[in-house]
């Protein structure tokens, strides 16, 4: 990655950041204007802003937007959180069990563990531990594939 | 302010029979499991066991869910040292700097130290609720919206300064961690930031915000790894490391009676506790330390400051649920359903009518104490066990605890949902340089600053010189002031001092 792009992502974060509150702010207002409404939400909004500003400022004055970016390994991680998110989201139609399994067999596989035994082995075994586990001890019921709901 | 007759009447109480005790060991084990696994509760586990204290006397009772609350206390530093995972709120800075030791192959020392600091602490909160019951009640009772205000406050702010280098980066983090945490209905009814779903009608939900944030964030930066700690040779169970981290936490004594200190004060203001004093402590330390920038990186002083503190707030909290009937967080509010339970209500009226039997909760406490240093040494040499698992196994087996963890908090799929919302975000963050504490311990405080603030605003009719009016709250904001700008204003004294007396020279 080149110094622009990190420069974007760090100005993309910036003006996330300060999209959010403005986005915040103004659903705030649109529901009241009343004092006890915007008695902690005005001031602090207003002081991020004022932070962003003065962060984007200081950090032209310096020449050092990146300077604080990790060089981690990205296209190591995007897989991975791509895959916790079709886990989390695929949950209530896979079920705890099914989805639980899948996600743990497919982590191991590309985080390539060669040994299909402990990849099936595992991912069976550790999955439906889990998911007997908190089956039991929560008091309401999971959404389970094979695994008694109740 | 020591009741003699009555502390000779709970001694009778609890040696005339064993049937009490044989519930506590079982329960500092549940106490320690619950903590130390990621996305269960200390309230949750006192929560799931309390109808067994349906077939227990009051005693009884109070000894079985204060063994739990002990054996969590401990238990929730285990895996915010070993995975970054702070078990509950109140081992957030237990994380800060037991989490590097532990990448540094130091993990046995880190709990070694947090063991001693915990132990250390419940030990000193009890003795010092043992004497100061009656005062402390008194003390809490004159503490209002505004003092609440201003110690949540002091929290807030003081987050800043645990990234130095990027204090500007640590403020908007923290504060935008503290719009996020007013999402939902407010107090007069309103809501905001909900997009329309009932789902966030009660905010965003903060323990699994917490868990995205400082676990799975984490963990997606780890997914390259092999192990969390690299070095072969570092990953070995010691106990004799373990050992040489008792020795380490006694070397910061003073650290550990401030941090007992701020424990048993802040962990006595309700719906404050431990999430402020771990925070509070860390800060404290951090800030009087003659090298602060060695907090963060591993520093055995951060894990004494923060896990004493978060000890020790348990008898705080305590203090408030003896003295008041008032439930500090989640654990004691269980504990007050025990009361009800049993047809007891907490307040003066408790204290004076049952002085013996809160005398026999607290001796009790000193006790427990000791079977937790036992259980301790006994369990960390199978949890430390954990460094040894390859990262491709560990980081999917982690991120299932927290989306299962998550569910059961929320009893849907918000909680799961939330995990993977902040996690992503917490990943943005931690690669910007934003301060990831200070937007979690944001959304923490969100709603409570929001309310007390509203109440302070009710309470003067919108005159600020009501806050002139209120010793305690100057005393804080005093406080707030020297923590954020005491060293520089030091530092300014002593140049304009130094320019007086040094004689001029002429050129």
């Amino acid at each position: 990655m080149n110094i622009s792009q990190k420069d974007l992502g760090h100005l993309g974060m910036l003006l996330g950041l300060a999209g959010f509150t403005l986005w915040y702010l103004s659903d705030a207002i649109s529901v009241s204007t009343s004092v006890p409404n915007l008695l902690l939400i005005l001031p602090v909004a207003t002081a991020v802003l004022i932070l962003c500003l003065a962060e984007f400022l200081t950090s032209l004055w310096r020449r050092e937007l990146f300077a604080a970016v990790d060089d981690e390994p990205v296209r190591e991680i995007l897989p991975i959180i791509l895959l916790f998110s079709a886990y989390v989201l695929t949950l209530p139609w896979l079920g705890f069990d099914l989805g639980t399994v899948l996600f743990v067999a497919i982590f191991l596989r590309m985080k390539r563990e060669n040994n299909w035994w402990m990849v099936i082995g595992y991912s069976l075994i550790f999955g439906l531990t889990v998911a007997l586990f908190f089956a039991f001890m929560l008091p309401y019921p999971m959404p389970m594939t094979f695994l008694p709901i109740d | 302010m020591i009741d003699f007759a009555a502390s000779a009447d709970a001694l009778s109480l609890l040696s005339s029979s064993l049937t009490p005790w044989l519930i506590v060991i079982p329960g500092i084990i549940i106490g320690l499991i619950f903590g130390a696994t990621p996305g269960l509760q200390i309230s949750m586990a006192m929560a799931i066991f309390l109808p067994m204290t349906l077939y227990m006397d009051f005693m009884q009772a109070m000894l079985f869910l204060t063994a739990i609350f002990t054996g969590g206390s401990f238990g929730s530093g285990i895996p915010a040292i070993l995975m970054n995972i702070p078990g509950t709120s109140s081992a957030i800075a237990t994380a800060f700097d037991g989490y590097p030791m532990a990448r540094k192959g130091l993990h046995n020392q880190a709990l070694g130290i947090a063991l001693v600091s915990s132990v250390f602490g419940v030990l000193i909160g009890y003795l010092i609720l043992f004497m100061l019951i009656q005062p402390i009640s008194l003390m809490v009772l004159k503490l209002g919206p505004s003092e609440m205000f201003m110690v949540i406050l002091w929290g807030m702010t003081l987050i800043a300064s645990l990234r130095g280098e990027h204090v500007l980066k640590g403020l908007i983090a923290g504060l935008v961690g503290l719009l996020i945490g007013t999402i939902g209905f407010n107090e007069i009814g309103l809501a905001r930031g909900t997009l329309g779903s009932f789902y966030l009608f009660d905010g965003i939900p903060v323990i699994p915000a917490m868990m995205g944030m400082f676990a799975a964030s984490e963990l997606f930066r780890l997914a390259n790894k092999q192990y969390i700690v690299e070095n072969d040779a570092s990953r070995k169970v010691d106990l004799r490391k373990i050992a040489t981290g008792f020795k380490t936490a006694f070397a910061s004594p003073l650290v550990m009676l401030r941090g007992c200190l701020i424990g048993v004060f802040v962990g006595a203001v309700p719906g404050v506790g431990s999430s402020v004093s771990n925070i509070l402590s860390y800060v404290e330390t951090k800030r009087r330390d003659p090298d602060p920038d060695s907090f963060g990186k591993g520093n055995p002083k951060g894990i004494v400051a923060s896990e004493s503190a978060n000890s020790t707030s348990e008898a705080g909290s305590m203090a408030t649920l003896l003295a008041l009937g008032i439930p500090g967080g989640g654990a004691t509010a269980v504990m007050l359903a025990a009361f009800a339970m049993h047809n007891i209500t907490g307040g003066p009226q408790f204290i004076r009518a049952q002085t013996d039997i809160v005398y026999a909760i607290i001796f009790a406490n000193f006790a427990q104490v000791f079977f937790l240093m036992i259980l301790g040494i006994l369990l960390i040499p199978l949890l430390a066990n954990i460094i040894k698992v390859p990262m491709r196994y560990l980081i999917p087996s982690v991120l299932v605890l927290a989306v299962f963890g998550s569910f059961g908090l929320t009893g849907n799929f918000v909680g799961p949902f939330t995990v993977l919302a902040f996690a992503i975000i917490g990943w943005l963050m931690r690669r910007y340089g934003y301060s990831v504490p200070a937007a979690v311990i944001g959304i923490l405080l969100g709603a409570m600053a929001e309310k007390t603030l509203l109440h302070s605003y009710q309470i003067s009719g919108g005159d600020i010189s009501y806050v002139l009016e209120r010793p305690v709250t100057l005393l804080i904001l005093a406080l707030l002031l020297i923590s954020l700008f005491g060293k520089q204003a030091m530092t300014l004294i002593k140049a304009l001092l130094q320019r007086k007396t040094s004689p001029r020279t002429v050129d």
